[in-house]
């Protein structure tokens, strides 16, 4: 060959391979400068993951820092249709609806979406997801989740409320106090293998702040010991409902809080509205004769009249403007203690007549009554009291006995702690602490004085009239073997639709604090209903009375034990 | 630059590119082995948190009055005491009833001057 041609022929494919290479060098200049913001993208949504990472919610504790509520892990339950056979399906669904307890049309039509993740049950029960692992059927996988368990089940069941299944707040305190519990979610950019599996390796990571914890005024003893009280009386007497409220006189703590019907926590999703309402908190009703320790204070306070002054009870019938008074027994000369002692309408509203509207309404407020205590509870209603210029004639002759006002259950523990603390109205509160995950505290709920509603001296006096109340007059079922105490029953009738009183459905009332020298707890105890008896004495006096008995032993024990530890 | 030196650089930095495949593969190797640990242990945990769960709810209160209520007539007395007894120094000199010595025949026929309570069940 000669060498001439040869040269050419190397300059030639020189030339090819030149021009190939530019032309590489061209495509790679173009990626690198042009494409690169969008292959980086495509290749980092391949490689890594965003997960939102979930805060723990914070639990609630009893004020002994026993759990009340807390999260457990659980499996939950979801499917891949596109990847179940067709011809599988009928069989899986057949295996499944036994053990999920699902109707059968409703698995079909979650497993006959063309879609390729779909929820079948969240939050299984550990039985129920080791029935379905062992199943081992392909197309279906688990998500751990963190269910809101509540170990007490019924107990304070509408006080500490419930979450839903994405663990925000429904009810009671888990709604009230959910910017507390429910913490800040975080995120992380997790890398992923060939196979798109999450590896525990990231590449950014913002953690996640878990929820605060709660710690409640509520002991879980004190709290069962009211409800079984409470039940008890509950289904004697057949009643449509009933509350319960166990209360610090001195600091306005909630010591317990309960109502009937109740709910199990658990299974909140098969309860009714009736039974999830905190009534103590929610309902209005006439209080009836316990409602006579306001009148009872407001004349003492404003001397008009003393425990010894007489008034006669006109044998049992009182004519104020054109509406006429009964006393449920007849009555003849009585002494202003006698006549609370005796629960007498005429007496009362006799010495109310003394001291006249203005000052009673300023009284009913002062004890707060008309206005929301702001507990730290959602639903609680106002109560009604209608200001003196709206009140009739017959007013005087209702409002001091109770009627023509609505108030709560938690009006009344408040109203019968002023008596119990020396005349001092507290704000009542069920959050004592909220403390993070590790036990520092974050925020301290101290007692607050609203006012002081009557004197020192004041508050004693009614509270002896009061003792005098369980010891010889109407609450006589209230005594308490070996422990002094003091309250009023109340008997309240009903208003029917069309506006007039009941004479068969009555909400039967006792309110009471014990001991009586220096009470450790102040009580109210309410009836809704209560057949075939419905005197506030018969029905809700002796639930006063074992439910005082217990918590004082309880709580004087209790001091016993940490004075014990202080020692060792 | 010199053939040697050229190769000595070329050399180390196939070295050097080795090493950081290989620990990167390390790495994975590592994250894969840890991640099914971590598995096992939150397995472990979330029994755990189960367990503890359960333990908590049947040593509740609600659960245990429950059952005391459900399942028996039990009632504290208002008025109690505690005692406490203390073994006996000596035996005590029990002296078998004269019955269990007699026979089926005087048992039958005899006339017993005392009354013998006998355990019965309901």
């Amino acid at each position: 060959m000669h060498i001439g041609n040869y040269r050419r022929r190397t300059e030639a494919v020189f030339l090819v391979f030149l021009f190939f290479l530019i032309l590489c060098i061209a495509r790679l200049f173009y990626i690198q400068f042009f494409r690169s913001r969008y292959l980086a993208g495509i290749a980092k949504k391949q490689q890594n993951l965003f997960v939102e990472l979930e805060p723990v919610r914070g639990a609630i504790y009893d004020s002994n820092l026993k759990q009340q509520a807390v999260n457990i892990p659980v499996d939950s339950l979801y499917a891949v249709p596109n990847e179940i056979p067709q011809k599988d399906k009928e069989k899986i669904i057949a295996q499944l609806c036994p053990i999920l307890n699902l109707e059968r049309s409703f698995l079909a039509q979650r497993l006959g979406r063309d879609k390729s993740f779909i929820w079948l049950v969240r939050k299984l029960s550990y039985e129920q997801s080791q029935a379905v692992r062992r199943l081992n059927i392909k197309g279906l996988g688990f998500l751990k989740e963190s269910k809101r368990s509540y170990p007490n089940s019924y107990l304070a069941a509408q006080v500490i409320g419930f979450a839903g299944l994405d663990n925000i707040g429904l009810e009671g305190l888990e709604i009230y106090d959910d910017k507390y519990l429910r913490g800040e979610a975080g995120w992380g950019i997790f890398l992923r293998d060939a196979r798109q599996k999450r590896l525990d390796l990231w590449a950014k990571m913002v953690l996640p702040k878990d929820g605060y914890d709660l710690v409640l005024t509520i002991d879980e003893t004190i709290q069962y010991i009211a409800e079984r009280e409470l039940d008890k009386a509950f289904e004697k007497y057949h009643a449509k409902g009933a509350s319960i409220i166990v209360m610090d006189p001195h600091s306005g703590a909630i010591l317990a809080m309960a109502n009937r019907p109740t709910f199990d926590l658990n299974s909140y999703t098969k309860a009714d509205k009736d039974r999830i309402r905190n009534r103590a908190i929610c309902d209005l009703f006439e209080p009836g004769s316990v409602f006579k320790i306001v009148t009872a204070s407001a004349v003492i306070e404003e001397k008009k009249v003393n425990e010894t002054d007489r008034f006669f009870c006109e044998n049992g019938s009182y004519r104020v403007a054109n509406h006429i008074l009964h006393d449920h027994t007849s009555h003849g000369w009585l002494s202003f203690r006698e006549v609370i002692e005796q629960s007498s309408n005429i007496g009362t509203v006799k010495a109310a007549q003394i001291l006249g509207p203005q000052l009673l309404y300023k009284y009913v407020k002062l004890f707060g009554f008309g206005s929301k205590t702001d507990i730290d509870l959602p639903g609680e209603i106002a109560g009604m009291i209608k200001p003196p210029s709206l009140w009739s004639k017959t007013s005087i002759g209702a409002v001091p006995m109770g009627q023509e006002v609505g108030v709560t259950a938690l009006q009344l523990a408040s109203a019968i702690s002023v008596i119990a603390n020396g005349g001092q109205l507290m704000k009542p509160y069920v959050v004592q602490e909220v403390r993070d995950k590790y036990g520092e505290t974050i925020k301290k709920i101290s007692p607050v004085v609203i006012r002081r509603a009557i004197s020192e001296d004041t508050a004693n006096r009614v509270k002896s009239i009061l003792g005098g109340v369980v010891e010889n007059g109407t609450g006589k079922m209230g005594k308490i073997p070996g422990i002094s105490a003091g309250g009023k029953t109340g008997t309240a009738q009903k208003l029917e639709p069309n506006g007039a009183y009941s004479h068969n459905k009555f909400v039967g009332s006792f309110i009471g604090f014990a001991p009586l020298e220096n009470p450790m707890v102040a009580i109210v105890v309410t009836l809704d209903e209560p057949r075939p008896y419905y005197f506030g004495g018969v029905v809700a006096a002796p639930v006063f009375k074992n439910v005082a008995g217990d918590v004082i032993k309880y709580l004087k024990s209790h001091q016993l034990a940490e004075g014990e530890m202080v020692i060792e | 630059m010199k053939l040697s030196k050229f190769l000595s650089l070329a050399a180390f930095i196939t070295v050097f590119s080795l090493l950081y495949v290989y620990q990167q593969t390390e790495i994975f190797r590592l994250a894969y082995i840890g991640q099914k640990k971590l598995a096992f242990l939150d397995v472990l945990l979330d029994k755990n948190s189960v367990l503890r769960y359960n333990i908590e709810k049947n040593a509740s209160l609600a659960c245990l009055g429950d059952k005391i209520s459900g399942y028996a007539d039990f009632q504290m007395p208002d008025n109690y005491q505690l005692v406490s007894l203390l073994p006996a120094k000596k035996k005590a000199n029990l002296k078998k009833p004269a019955s269990s010595n007699t026979g089926l025949l005087s048992r039958v026929f005899g006339i017993k001057r005392q009354a013998e309570a006998r355990t019965i069940s309901p």
